[in-house]
């Protein structure tokens, strides 16, 4: 038989497991993608055919990044070579830009 | 199953670990928060790289750019003809987009040239936009964002681009895009392709490249060659190139923090090793009582192998749970930052759960059997040496 102090770990191990258990739930059943949504998303990427996500917009390299443009870092190769640190430096500049 | 584990030890492992309690919680602390951030920053990168992937497959096979002296320049629309009689090849569309930057925000908007908002963009636009009103060729479709921007800027409901000669070209909002497009649409402005064309100062013989739709995807490759033959100047991209590239984002910047987090990691089980093979005097004297009452290194080993993974895996179930509360509940705040930048034009997403078992697994080998053994070893070394010698 297990003493009381051994039993609140054992107790609070199982509370964890389960706390786990419900979250992994909850988060597959209202936070993953729904269809709707997914088909919306591919009729805007057929739309305009671009690539990539609109979360860094502050400079043009950064936006569409699997796309050369004038200023690209990335323009040697499509397939986003990395500079490693020199890139790295330039975009953590001032202001972002090259 | 009282066979294979001998419960009592359990007991025992929770009361020795209970006896330790402020030095035995301030380890669970450090490892919880370490398994959390980097659980978190993965959780991050793999929400992201997963929307990417749902988007991959409505991109067009095979994209061509003209370049001259290594930049990128306009490409001639007779190109298209070329590229359409190759074999295999379904449809090419010569492609008008671009960056329009608003000083008065300092924010770089994406503009899209449609094709006079034929009937198969218009159904397109009216599902995607939340908008009743009449599509017509002079109204602009912008992303949410960018409707923010403008409105912090006074327009209201039409927006004034400056042409390259320094006039005005005013085009109304039509409508916004829908919230669940805003991870691709919030910096987008749609507009008729001639209306693009106007902004930049194109001419009709030119667009900004020709995208091209390949039906078999196994002369994808056969026909990005041809093209690279018929016309030399151009960069040919293929949709393979693209899948890469989105692996390669996320990678660097997760990998730069794997490298960070490695760091801290082994620093602390350096330390946890550090202070458990100069084992406390106290700590000392249980393991030479123990071993004078009768246990053996096996029992002994197998109790410190039950407290290590008492605290391990207590810290990684706690950091996991944080880890997706954080992430998924509350959006990731400050972390998120590391990976939208940090531009006026802020999108307002949603990162969409991703079960990730493979990460998960990843990080649980990461900091369990590592933090077990550094435990585990110096408890060896004092156990091997006879119990009056390590009471002394």
């Amino acid at each position: 038989m297990l003493q009381k102090k051994a039993k609140k770990v054992v107790f609070s191990f199982t509370f964890l497991v389960l706390l786990l258990v419900f979250e992994l739930v909850y988060l597959n059943t209202t936070k993953t993608i729904s269809k709707d949504q997914l088909t919306l998303k591919k009729e805007f990427v057929s739309l305009t055919k671009l690539p990539d996500l609109a979360i860094s917009t502050e400079a043009t390299y950064i936006r569409h990044r699997s796309l050369t443009c004038v200023f690209d870092i990335y323009k040697d190769d499509g397939t986003l070579r990395e500079y490693f640190p020199s890139s790295f430096v330039i975009m953590n500049s001032n202001k972002g830009n090259i | 199953m009282s066979k294979y584990i001998n419960f009592y030890l359990i007991e025992y492992a929770l009361n020795s670990l209970l006896r330790q309690k402020h030095k035995n919680i301030f380890i669970s602390i450090i490892l919880t928060f370490l398994v959390f951030l980097l659980l978190s920053v993965f959780f991050i990168t793999t929400s992201l790289k997963k929307e990417l992937s749902y988007t991959v497959e409505s991109l067009p096979e095979i994209t061509v750019q003209k370049l001259i002296s290594g930049k990128h320049y306009d490409i001639e629309t007779s190109r298209l003809d070329e590229i359409l009689s190759i074999t295999g090849v379904n449809d090419a569309y010569a492609r008008v987009w671009g960056y329009y930057y608003f000083t008065n925000a300092g924010v770089n908007f994406t503009l899209v040239g449609i094709e006079e908002f034929e009937s198969q963009y218009k159904n397109s636009l009216q599902n995607l936009v939340d908008t009743t009103t009449d599509f017509n060729t002079d109204n602009a479709y912008v992303g949410k964002g960018v409707l923010e921007i403008m409105k912090q800027n006074y327009f209201k409901d039409y927006f004034k681009f400056i042409l390259p000669d320094g006039s005005f070209k005013k085009v109304n909002i039509g409508g916004t895009f829908k919230a669940d497009t805003n991870l691709e649409s919030n910096d987008v402005i749609v507009l008729s392709k001639e209306n693009t064309r106007q902004v930049y100062g194109m001419s009709e013989n030119y667009a900004t490249d020709i995208v091209v739709k390949v039906l078999n995807p196994d002369e994808i490759e056969t026909i990005a060659q041809k093209i690279k033959q018929i016309y030399p100047d151009t960069r040919v991209i293929t949709k393979n190139d693209f899948q890469v590239s989105y692996q390669n984002i996320f990678d660097y910047k997760s990998g730069l923090f794997l490298a960070l987090f490695v760091v801290s990691l082994f620093t602390f089980f350096i330390i946890v090793y550090d202070k458990a093979s100069g084992l406390s005097s106290s700590e000392r004297k249980e393991i030479g009582v123990l071993k004078a009452i009768g246990w053996s290194l096996d029992d002994i080993l197998k109790e410190k192998f039950y407290e290590a993974s008492i605290i391990s895996v207590f810290a990684y179930i706690l950091g996991l749970i944080m880890a997706l509360f954080f992430v998924y509940m509350f959006q990731a705040p400050l972390l998120r930052d590391i990976f939208s930048g940090y531009s006026e034009l802020k999108s307002s997403f949603e990162l969409p759960f991703v079960l990730d078992i493979q990460t998960m697994i990843l990080v649980f080998f990461l900091s369990v059997p590592i933090y077990v053994a550094s435990i585990i070893i110096p408890s060896w070394r004092a156990s091997t040496m006879d119990a009056d010698e390590v009471m002394r």
